[in-house]
């Protein structure tokens, strides 16, 4: 019985050993890439941190409108600092992953396997979200400006909303690359813009048609005021 | 790189050999009054320069009303009745179309080109809608480059108090405080230059730029200046012409005007930085006052422009402009006394401060200096209200004091620009 026993408790010692042994270097490998991973993505975040402010990428920022975004977001560090930390989480996911990888475990390589081919996805839903928030805050300005100019009254109104259009657009758009809830977020786009539209019409063509009418009459008089003739300012 | 030229232009100038004197005239759709201009510069050649050779350049952007036959229709009737003398060559004629960019510098692109192609001594450019023009424009024009040497001759008009406020608010003064010399009108369209000016501006890398759709007049100005050319004004009298546009985009307008005086800063930057004060430069002509047209203008439509400015573009300007003239900005605009009044000293820092960040490039050029238009507006309602009861003396001595302001503040230009 006892011999038995101590068979069992070897057997399972010396699979175990040898699983082990198999298993081991793959562990090892893990470690290893997920040190190198780790000292990579400090090398990343301290080699940006000094290259970006120098090629003025803090400057780029500010013209794009980029730290504005942040500062709204509550981040007060500078926009490089922002980057090269973003970049340094990157890199190190990408080791992580690699490191799963290393495992060489069925899940580990299907979860590996399905990160790589969202991630394409992943990248361009978020390219199209900072370049929805670059045109739409572009836009926004430009909208203002032109508004103001024109002496328009509701200015700031006008660009915000030609903003936020512009973001539900972008984000619609990201959020259906990403494949969430497709459907549903196309049906609930459409009704919510068409019903937009529709409200606006309505409220412009009922409730507002005299300021309508104002508002054009307004726009026909002043092209014939007196003053406007661009030589005269030349 | 060479201006290409049609075939028969070639030929033409092949013709023609040399000539001493060129009058150019850049036109599109002006078939109503460029036959005027035709007859005074004709008239004019003859009657001041009657031993010289001379030919009429008309540069044409693809005129669908019959601008080049009427300029190719356009004598003199009676040259006896208007005292022109008896030339001993008759005034040639170029009519051609320009290539490149459509614009006014690509015309003048062309002129130049034919300019230097026919060995010219002096060349003239005016304006292909002008109805106030006479044949003593070409000796006004021309006669200081003939006979006294100079390069470049620019324009003295006479204008109503109210007309010309981009010009008096922002391109005079400030080109008189870059460069250094008292040029009135900048950006006045009718010029006078040398073949050797021609020739320089022919080389210069401009033509694929903003210089040959628009700007091309204070670019021609700025360049004479910044060269070191010897420049001179001559005072051609009242400037009257057809109004094209009158629904035109004064915002636009502008824009066009700023960023060419300010692209040309950033050209210059080796040059105007190391000038200091202001000189006058010689005055040809006979200055004399004539009654000129009354040009209305709606004060409260740009204070309120200005002050709509002042509550909805704060994030804007906080970009453009430094926090204490923002602030002394924003007071004017919430301040309800009148008279209403932006005072000289703060609005060069405006426009100093619009300058060096448009060189800081701190957002798009364009939406930048859309957004000075209020503070324009706000600038020339202050101007009016000011000048309201003045006499042309009083208003010339005004706009001297702006420009004596920009010259005083030129330290706090260099500072901002780095």
């Amino acid at each position: 019985m006892w011999q038995f026993l101590n068979e069992i408790v070897q057997k399972t010692l010396t699979g175990f050993a040898d699983r082990l042994a198999a298993f081991g270097p793959n562990l090892l490998a893990m470690v290893l890439i997920l040190a190198v991973g780790v000292l990579a993505a400090v090398a990343v975040r301290v080699g940006l941190r000094l290259l970006l402010p120098r090629l003025g990428f803090d400057r780029f920022a500010q013209r794009l409108g980029l730290s504005v975004i942040l500062q709204k977001g509550g981040i007060a560090v500078a926009p490089s600092a922002v980057a090269a930390a973003a970049v340094s989480w990157a890199v190190l996911g990408v080791f992580v992953l690699l490191a799963i990888g290393a495992l060489n475990l069925q899940f580990a390589m299907d979860l590996v396997s399905r990160t790589f081919t969202y991630l394409p996805q992943l990248l361009i839903a978020a390219g199209l979200l900072i370049l929805g928030s670059l045109a739409a805050g572009f836009l926004r300005r430009s909208v203002l400006i032109a508004a103001v100019n024109a002496g328009l009254p509701s200015a700031r109104l006008l660009a915000a909303g030609v903003h936020t259009a512009l973001m539900v657009l972008f984000a619609a758009m990201a959020l259906e690359h990403l494949g969430v809830g497709r459907h549903v977020l196309l049906a609930s786009f459409t009704i919510l813009f068409g019903g937009v539209v529709f409200a606006l019409s309505l409220a412009f063509g009922l409730a507002g048609k005299d300021l309508a009418r104002e508002l054009l009459e307004r726009l026909a008089r002043r092209r014939d005021e007196p003053g406007e003739d661009e030589r005269r300012h030349l | 790189m060479s201006v290409p030229l049609q075939p028969a232009v070639e030929a033409r100038l092949h013709e023609i050999g040399e000539v001493d004197l060129l009058v150019g005239i850049p036109s599109f759709n002006s078939a109503r009054t460029i036959g005027h201009v035709v007859r005074a510069a004709t008239a004019g050649l003859a009657k001041y320069f009657p031993d010289r050779r001379a030919a009429i350049v008309n540069s044409d952007g693809g005129s669908s009303d019959g601008t080049p036959e009427a300029v190719a229709a356009a004598e003199i009737a009676n040259p006896g009745t208007i005292l022109v003398s008896h030339a001993l060559s008759p005034v040639h004629k170029i009519v051609t179309p320009y290539h490149g960019i459509p614009g006014k510098g690509s015309a003048f692109r062309t002129i130049f080109a034919i300019a230097e192609r026919l060995k010219v001594r002096a060349c003239a450019v005016v304006d292909s809608d002008l109805r106030s023009i006479t044949p003593v424009w070409m000796e006004l024009l021309l006669g200081p480059l003939i006979q006294q040497d100079f390069d470049f001759v620019s324009p003295l008009y006479l204008r109503h108090k109210y007309d010309g406020t981009i010009t008096n608010s922002i391109v005079y003064p400030l080109t008189r405080a870059l460069y250094g010399r008292e040029v009135r009108q900048p950006i006045g369209g009718d010029f006078g230059f040398s073949g050797r000016l021609a020739a320089h501006y022919l080389a210069q890398p401009v033509w694929e730029s903003n210089v040959a759709r628009f700007g091309i007049d204070v670019w021609m100005t700025t360049t004479a200046l910044a060269g070191g050319f010897r420049v001179c004004q001559s005072f051609l009298g009242a400037k009257i012409h057809d109004a094209k546009d009158p629904g035109a985009d004064l915002a636009g307008m502008l824009v066009q005007v700023a960023s060419s005086v300010f692209d040309l800063m950033n050209t210059y930057r080796e040059v105007w930085p190391r000038v200091a004060g202001a000189e006058e430069v010689p005055l040809f002509g006979f200055p004399h006052g004539v009654g000129l047209e009354p040009v209305p203008v709606n004060v409260e439509r740009m204070l309120a422009i200005f002050r709509q400015g002042a509550r909805d573009l704060g994030e804007v300007w906080e970009k453009a402009l430094e926090p204490e003239t923002l602030a002394a900005v924003r007071h004017l605009a919430g301040a309800s006394t009148l008279p209403f009044e932006l005072p000289d000293r703060l609005w060069v820092r405006v426009v100093y401060e619009f300058a060096a960040s448009y060189h800081r490039r701190v957002l798009p050029g364009e939406q930048l200096l859309r957004s000075l238009y209020p503070l324009y507006l706000g600038r020339t309602a202050s101007f009016v209200l000011r000048t309201e009861s003045s006499g042309a003396d009083e208003v010339e001595a005004i706009i001297r004091a702006l420009a004596d302001e920009f010259v005083r503040q030129k330290p706090y230009l260099l500072a901002l620009w780095g």
